[in-house]
């Protein structure tokens, strides 16, 4: 232990026990970040109901690193489950949010975590209203774990499903593929390899809400998190039936992303993105929401990658950079461990 | 002038068969659809070049011994977790309690033997000339810090008499152009004195689809006279790395050496020299001989040495496949088989 910290600095099992410490931990870290009208205290939060439909999503986060370049599993939780609901053409209002950590995590760290959790989320304009905090013994979990339930309004006249992709759409990513999963495998250390790349987690509903003020006639949109965009296209094609066509040298990959990838033989369609959607669309709307991504802060590189074809229904299929084609393969069984 | 894409769409002379000698260039061959712009005459073979499918299920077995019956902790390269043994794959007997970890290079098992002096430590050593020196850099470490608990288990190959084992295969190699980096030119300018034909190939698609069209005009141009050259001169120098095959010479030396689906080719593999004897798990452990089988039905040998396809083979598919491999070249991303399953069945299955 650093000479400069005490005992107080760290969380204990008694941070967990429910009495005066836990209550402690609650002021001095989640009551500190999260403050607003809605998060009293009580035992569930009381919110107001506006007509029409509500999304309602929930997910896990458990990533190894817990901090990386461009961010920490604060904000990788709170992009995840706003996304989720964002990508249902849902505006993110509430958020509840539940911790598992590991005794002797610093208290700093879980201020940090906490903080981007709050700056991520005012972001996103939504609200953290609920929470709960578990301590678990040394060895039981590994740092922090952190899961985000949140609740979304849906928008009139948007309608998105994975099985909604039909031929003639075309197909967008948001940006460069493959930086999360990059940026996380780097961040272990297990390959010695120095690359400048950084996380793009972001929270995405502005850039949603920018393509359905262009056009409501998107049929599909995905975060393409675990497994990465060829995993979702891959579902998609699966769902809706469908073949879909790549044009490799469309796909967008940042050069430090694709020299790793280089080095490790990794395919950057299946390296997680966290802040990057994957859009089916009628090809006459895919201008009009291209430009309006383009002028978005996590939107700016989007591309049109490939189209929805008839022919080989469930296959994905690229012509790749010598002109040829070939098959995507299929999403193996080697993702990367607890990189979400 | 026309490009090399044009050269090969356009060929149409007599019938030309290829070997591709490397997991990487047969990856990278099936990524690009190299395969769907050929004309009929030419056939590319995916060789022995991929170590995980050269690694007979003896070695499997004594590695599987080694961690069940001597309690070591087998340090690998992920591949070879898969592979089948005579009984079982090393995936098999972890979960029969076996230690085994996956390590990026053989230095890490080293260190990890220094971290951990109560356990005895076993790399697995394979690959090729371009694996080598890691290994031997990772013997002369242990050997430097004296560190007791550090072996390995060697079966480490080369290429030179495999070639030439292989000569009736193809005719033209694809050289691996990592391999010729370690080992320069010299063996290739040997082989056509042989009368074995190929060229230096990189791994880019410009530079494959380069080498290729390079094989189909020398073939043209002379038709039977056996020719060399080196089209990734970039990399690889005539002298190849001194450096590393000095390394290589210190530590080990050759001997014969089993190939899965080939069998033992003389000379072809490399050992430990008995100065370095103290590291090696064979002698350490006194292993007995170990004759490894394989699924009769499995094809592996044959797609090789370019007798058969991956999808000649009855198991291909069904009972063979990356999640259940049976044959090693269904285990490794850059085994032909793999390859196959993967980018094979594509707008008319």
């Amino acid at each position: 232990m650093d000479n400069n910290m005490n005992a107080n600095d760290f969380v204990t099992l008694a941070h967990g026990a429910g009495g005066r410490q836990t209550a402690e931990l609650i002021d001095r870290v989640f009551k500190a970040h999260f403050s607003n009208p809605d998060f009293t205290g009580d035992d569930a939060a009381v919110l107001p109901v506006d007509a029409g439909k509500i999304a309602f999503t929930t997910d896990g986060f458990i990533v190894s690193p817990f901090e990386f370049p461009g961010g920490n599993i604060g904000k990788l939780s709170i992009c995840g489950t706003v996304n989720d609901l964002a990508c249902m053409g849902a505006k993110p209002l509430y958020l509840a949010c539940a911790f598992v950590i590991e005794e002797g995590f610093p208290l700093a760290k879980l201020e940090e975590i906490a903080a981007a959790m709050k700056k991520t989320a005012d972001e996103a304009g939504v609200r953290i209203v609920a929470g709960d905090t578990k301590v678990a013994g040394k060895g039981q979990v590994d740092h922090v774990f952190i899961t985000t339930t949140g609740v979304g309004q849906l928008t009139e006249g948007v309608r998105t499903s994975g099985a909604f992709a039909r031929p003639g759409d075309a197909v967008i990513v948001t940006g460069d593929v493959g930086r999360h999963g990059c940026t996380i495998l780097l961040a272990r250390n297990e390959f010695e390899i120095d690359a400048d790349v950084t996380s793009d987690c972001a929270p995405l509903w502005g850039t949603v809400k920018s393509m359905i003020d262009a056009s409501r006639d998107i049929h599909v949109i995905r975060d393409a998190t675990r497994g990465g965009v060829g995993t979702v296209l891959y579902e998609i094609a699966d769902q809706s039936k469908v073949g879909i066509r790549l044009n490799s040298a469309d796909v967008p990959v940042a050069p430090e992303v694709r020299g790793v990838c280089g080095m490790l033989g990794l395919e950057p369609l299946y390296l997680a993105c966290e802040g990057r959607l994957v859009v089916f669309a009628p090809k006459s709307e895919a201008p009009a929401i291209l430009e309006a991504l383009r002028k978005g802060p996590y939107s700016a590189s989007a591309a049109i990658i490939g189209e929805v074809v008839a022919d080989h229904p469930g296959k994905v299929v690229m012509t790749t950079e010598i002109g040829a084609q070939s098959l995507l393969p299929q999403p193996g069984g080697e993702l990367l461990p607890r990189i979400c | 002038m026309e490009t090399a894409k044009q050269i090969i769409e356009s060929y149409d002379g007599r019938k030309l068969r290829v070997m591709e000698v490397c997991g990487t260039h047969t990856h990278e061959i099936f990524r690009l659809g190299i395969r769907r712009i050929l004309p009929p005459q030419i056939e590319l073979i995916s060789g022995p070049g991929c170590p995980v499918c050269v690694t007979p299920a003896g070695y499997i077995d004594e590695a599987v011994m080694l961690a069940l019956e001597h309690g070591a902790v087998i340090c690998t390269f992920g591949d070879l977790i898969r592979v089948p043994g005579s009984e079982m794959s090393l995936a098999g007997a972890r979960s029969k309690g076996a230690a085994v970890k996956t390590v990026y290079s053989p230095l890490d098992a080293v260190d990890f033997a220094r971290e951990n002096p109560d356990k005895q430590v076993v790399f697995l050593a394979v690959g090729f000339e371009t694996t080598v020196p890691a290994a031997c850099l990772a013997v002369k470490k242990a050997a430097a810090e004296g560190l007791a608990n550090f072996s390995i288990l060697g079966a480490n190959k080369t290429m030179p008499n495999a070639y030439k084992a292989l000569k009736g295969s193809a005719d033209a190699f694809l050289y691996p152009g990592h391999v010729n980096a370690i080992t320069g030119t010299a063996v290739c300018e040997d082989l056509v004195k042989l009368g074995v034909s190929g060229v230096v190939a990189g791994f880019t698609a410009d530079e494959i689809l380069t080498a290729l069209a390079v094989i189909i005009r020398l073939s043209a141009s002379a038709p039977g006279e056996p020719f060399f050259r080196n089209c990734y001169p970039r990399v690889v120098r005539p002298e190849g790395s001194p450096a590393a095959l000095k390394l290589m010479d210190t530590v080990m030396e050759p001997c014969d050496a089993e190939w899965r689906g080939l069998g033992v080719i003389p000379m072809s593999g490399l050992k430990l020299r008995p100065a370095f004897a103290a590291y090696d798990a064979r002698l350490k452990f006194s292993l007995p001989p170990v004759a490894g089988r394989s699924n009769p039905a499995c094809r592996c040998g044959e797609v090789l040495q370019g007798k058969c396809k991956s999808t000649d083979c009855k198991l291909f598919g069904t009972a063979c496949t990356p999640l259940h491999p049976v044959g090693a070249c269904m285990v490794s991303n850059e085994g032909a088989c793999s390859a196959y399953y993967q980018y094979g069945d594509i707008l008319n299955g």
